[in-house]
């Protein structure tokens, strides 16, 4: 539904690892075996662990964690500047991260230690109650709810939030609810051209706000799950007094309702935030207030992010990131460290990456069969640090998707040098031996890596293989172009809610296919089309689970599209000096909400 | 540097040969100044250390795949990937220093799993030949144009050398990240790979294109000087042909900054090519290379410390051996500067 990726993807990490090379040890060898791996912890991202909060659960204040104390100050290492602060811009996990710090929107999701996920409401006063068949919701706010320049936050401040999505700058976030209220694709921007800045606004019918604590949607279709799009930051609450949303600039000092607020912010260099004294905890099931103010700093790269938490020293003690992995450079010294093993996390993200199949090039789907059966899936993730950077995938869903099951037609996970035998046969009865595959990379250390293993695996099957590298800062562009010349590339994608309505739709829906689309492997199956439109007008989510869930599936046996890969892993570190970090699953990202100095 | 400040003599010249020549003076051989150069060469042990240095490095590089046959390895193969064992979760080494064992000499890469010994001769291999192409190609258009621009002088030294100094302002660097995927994009189709051999010719191209000029002033400034010494006045005189001039009176006078700026510039370019590779715009896998596998090893050297030795001491090992050998050969072309 969407045109923006949300996913930052890896390769940019990529770029220039090596920096100083101090040698700092000798080298005492790699050492090996003993895996207590990953897998044997329980994965907290399953859809199982996910559920609709009560009017009680969306209560504040948010129960205090233990042994946490106020005051100090955290230092967030991120790698790149976040792209914006503006909450109708917000689709990466990096930036979707902060913003649950300074805004808040209707419904948040509050994660237990335990993984256990919970839809509650945070400026509405539950999930939202649901009427006419699923097409009309309506929230109710809570009481004592301000901005930071201590002004009340009314209905008409949320549907300036969505208003504001109309407008032509707002091009960057989800789009989920105009969408629902006015109509798919850009479509919807008709309903408002200007936004609500030339005085006009939605009609009733549409958006309709009765009283000052009160917001009811109207939407074209039933949406069953509403709770969740109304959690992403851009349906909150921008001030609509004259004045207060400078649209386009607005971007660089968003209004906060949250327990921190804007202080400085250099752009591409640190962001700090301040307490927001106007924040009401009582109001608040979620968050906490305890550190005086959050230092954040960009530009640091994952092997120095990793290595400075786990050198915990200095103000890196009370150090932490949002998205900064541990990479494979590190990671062999985390494992080391016993001391580390209680200010570290390794949780399976809502990320999966792909090998496209550009079946407008690859026609016959024996040879698409031949390409999912060859591919070394083990041998790829290897690549980027094994088990705990990623799990071999064995469908195209993540396993948070609601009703996820653990299918794998292609046996990836019993190959993980790819099933060569099986290949080739099947290469041989479409009579393609030796056919040529064009293999697009981003020039990158890891991905030419990846290349050799790809390249070796698909010769061993009977292709023949082009490789061709294309400049990592292109290479998404260039991918997603409707008629590029390659036949396979890396793509990725991840859910926005554990739903799996915000994979299938965005990826395989024939008519969202466009150059810059996410349809990388350019579906035209007018029976996918109609299964999607048939699951959409679906109102029980659970049910609508399970048949995303089958239509995944009968793509990838039936279509093949793409090869799944792996699912990524988000090993994150922090320093000693702080608790309460915790893993968002639905962002794949580091929760600081509760967090805390020692 | 040195070797642009000496004086050149003329062939043959009566120069008073260093200490060692009194003591052969009795058998009153006449020599020439080759195999007067070449006597104390010889008894240099230093040059002579580089030079066998150097000359094994060419050798394992030419020999490099029946170096590999014999050994049972190749660099291509992912060892560590096809045979279980060998790397650990991590895709690290299992065994101590970098996987060292009887069957892998050099250990295993990280990652990948090859073999590292392979991987280094065959690397070396890649970059020896492109510096050593780069190399005579700048000589030739070195000594051409130097030459040239020195013995004509007027308009066309001018022009020449103006045409240098404008190619030495290019940011040479910057210049091969900008440029090698221009070529790349103008000679190979979207749809098929980029052929490492042309790869190779891009690369020593660009490197060729400004990498010659140094050697070209240099000539330049020497040839004015000769150009009016009294031996090509006679020569002039005499009615020799300007080609005659130049094959027989003034490159004999040049063999000397000549020898010893190749024996500087190739070690340069073994240096720049690897560092192009580790920019990631030199060769890309599965070729082996030596400045990626620098690349590789700054990437692993927290836990595979090893890895990045072989590589980095082969290649300060050989490029000390040829900057001595640089000297030695100087040295005994031309005694006097002797220290």
């Amino acid at each position: 539904m969407t045109s923006s990726r949300r996913h930052r993807t890896r390769l940019g990490a990529v770029a220039l690892a090596a920096g100083a090379l101090v040698l700092s040890a000798c080298s005492s060898g790699g050492g090996g075996g003993s895996d207590d791996g990953p897998e044997r912890t329980t994965d907290k991202n399953r859809a199982s662990n996910y559920s609709l909060g009560t009017a009680a659960d969306s209560t504040g204040p948010a129960a205090p964690v233990p042994g946490a104390k106020k005051g100090g100050t955290i230092n967030v290492l991120q790698r790149d500047a976040f792209d914006h602060l503006d909450p109708a811009q917000i689709y990466y996990s990096d930036a979707l991260t902060v913003q649950l710090l300074y805004n808040r929107s209707l419904t948040t999701y509050k994660v237990g230690a335990n993984g256990r996920v919970t839809v509650v409401g945070d400026l509405a006063t539950d999930t939202g109650k649901s009427s006419d068949g699923g097409r009309t919701w309506t929230y109710t706010l809570k009481d004592g709810l301000k901005f930071e320049d201590g002004s009340p936050i009314t209905s008409a401040d949320v549907r300036q939030s969505v208003e504001r999505l109309y407008a032509s700058f707002a091009n960057d976030g989800p789009q989920y609810i105009p969408q629902w209220l006015s109509g798919d694709g850009q479509s919807f921007r008709k309903a408002l051209p200007d936004g609500p800045y030339k005085g006009k606004h939605l009609p009733k019918s549409v958006l309709d706000t009765p009283d000052e604590k009160t917001i009811v949607f109207h939407f074209k279709a039933p949406h069953a799950d509403t709770p969740y799009a109304v959690a992403m930051p851009n349906i909150g609450a921008v001030p609509a007094a004259p004045g207060k949303d400078t649209q386009q600039r607005y971007d660089s000092h968003p209004v906060s309702s949250g327990p921190y607020k804007i202080g400085t912010l250099k752009p591409g260099k640190s962001l700090t935030l301040v307490r927001n004294d106007q924040w009401d905890p009582k109001t608040d099931a979620v968050r906490h207030q305890y550190p005086d103010r959050y230092d954040i700093s960009f530009g640091v790269q994952e092997p120095d992010s990793s290595r400075r938490l786990l050198a915990d020293r200095g103000s890196d003690r009370q150090g932490m990131s949002f998205s900064n992995a541990v990479t494979l450079e590190t990671g062999p010294s985390v494992l080391k460290d016993a001391s580390t093993k209680s200010r570290t996390f390794n949780e399976i993200q809502p990320y999966v990456d792909y090998m496209a199949i550009n079946m407008d090039r690859i026609k016959d789907k024996k040879v698409r069969q031949a390409l999912a059966y060859a591919m070394p899936n083990g041998q790829i993730l290897g690549q980027f640090g094994g088990a705990r950077a990623g799990q071999v995938a064995g469908n195209l869903l993540a396993p948070s998707a609601a009703g996820w099951k653990d299918t794998d037609p292609f046996g990836k996970k019993k190959f993980p040098a790819g099933d060569t035998d099986t290949a080739r046969k099947l290469l041989k009865e479409a009579g393609k031996e030796g056919q040529e595959i064009v293999y697009a990379y981003p020039n990158t250390t890891e991905y030419q890596n990846v290349s050799v293993v790809v390249t070796k695996a698909l010769r061993k099957a009977g292709f023949t293989v082009q490789k061709k590298e294309i400049d990592s800062n292109n290479y998404a562009t260039e991918i997603s172009k409707v008629d590029n010349t390659f036949d396979i590339y890396r793509a990725s994608w991840g859910a926005d809610w554990p739903v799996a309505s915000t994979v299938v739709p965005p990826l395989f829906d024939s008519r969202v296919l466009s150059d810059g689309s996410q349809n990388y492997w350019h579906l035209r199956n007018t029976a996918v089309d109609r299964d999607i439109d048939r699951i959409n007008k679906i109102t029980d989510v659970k049910q609508a689970s399970a048949e995303w869930v089958t239509l995944a599936d009968r793509i990838l046996t039936e279509d093949v599209p793409a090869v799944p890969i792996f699912y990524n892993r988000l090993w994150s570190i922090w320093g000693s000096g702080i608790g309460g970090v915790k893993y968002h699953s639905v962002y794949g990202s580091a929760d600081p909400s509760d967090a805390y100095v020692k | 540097m040195k070797s642009s400040s000496q004086t050149a003599d003329p062939p043959g010249g009566a120069d008073p040969i260093d200490g060692a020549a009194p003591a052969e003076a009795g058998s009153l051989a006449g020599r020439s100044p080759g195999q007067l150069m070449w006597r104390r060469f010889r008894r240099d042990r230093t040059g002579m250390v580089s030079a066998c240095v150097v000359i094994v490095f060419f050798l394992l590089a030419l020999l490099a795949p029946l170096i590999s046959r014999l050994y049972g390895k190749d660099p291509y193969t992912t060892y560590g990937l096809d045979r279980p064992g060998l790397l650990n979760e991590f895709f690290y080494p299992v065994k101590p220093n970098g996987g060292i064992d009887g069957e892998f000499w050099f250990g295993v890469e990280p990652q990948l799993g090859r073999d590292v010994f392979t991987q280094l001769l065959y690397g070396i291999r890649t970059s020896l030949l492109i510096a050593t192409a780069v190399t005579v190609l700048c000589l030739i258009t070195g000594v051409v144009v130097g030459v040239t621009a020195g013995y004509l002088g007027g308009r066309t030294d001018y022009l020449l050398s103006r045409f240098i100094d404008l190619l030495l302002a290019f940011p040479a660097q910057l210049s091969f990240v900008a440029f090698t995927p221009v070529v790349y994009a103008l000679f190979v189709s979207p749809e098929k790979e980029t052929p490492t051999a042309l790869r190779v010719i891009t690369l020593i191209t660009v490197m060729w294109a400004l990498g010659w000029m140094g050697l070209a002033r240099l000539l330049r400034g020497q040839v004015l000087s000769l150009r009016e010494r009294e031996f090509i006045e006679a020569a002039k005189v005499t009615g020799a042909s300007p080609w005659r001039i130049i094959r027989k009176e003034l490159l004999p006078n040049l063999w000397t900054p000549i020898l010893v700026q190749s024996t500087l510039m190739l070690p340069t370019f073994v240096t720049t090519e690897a560092g192009l590779s580790f920019l990631g715009v030199g060769i890309v896998e599965p070729t082996p290379d030596w400045g990626r596998m620098f690349a590789t090893g700054a990437r692993h050297y927290q836990n595979d410390i090893t890895y990045m030795f072989f590589p980095g001491i082969a290649m300060v090992i050989f490029v000390v051996a040829f900057n001595l050998l640089g000297d030695s050969v100087r040295d005994a072309f031309d005694p006097k500067t002797k220290r």
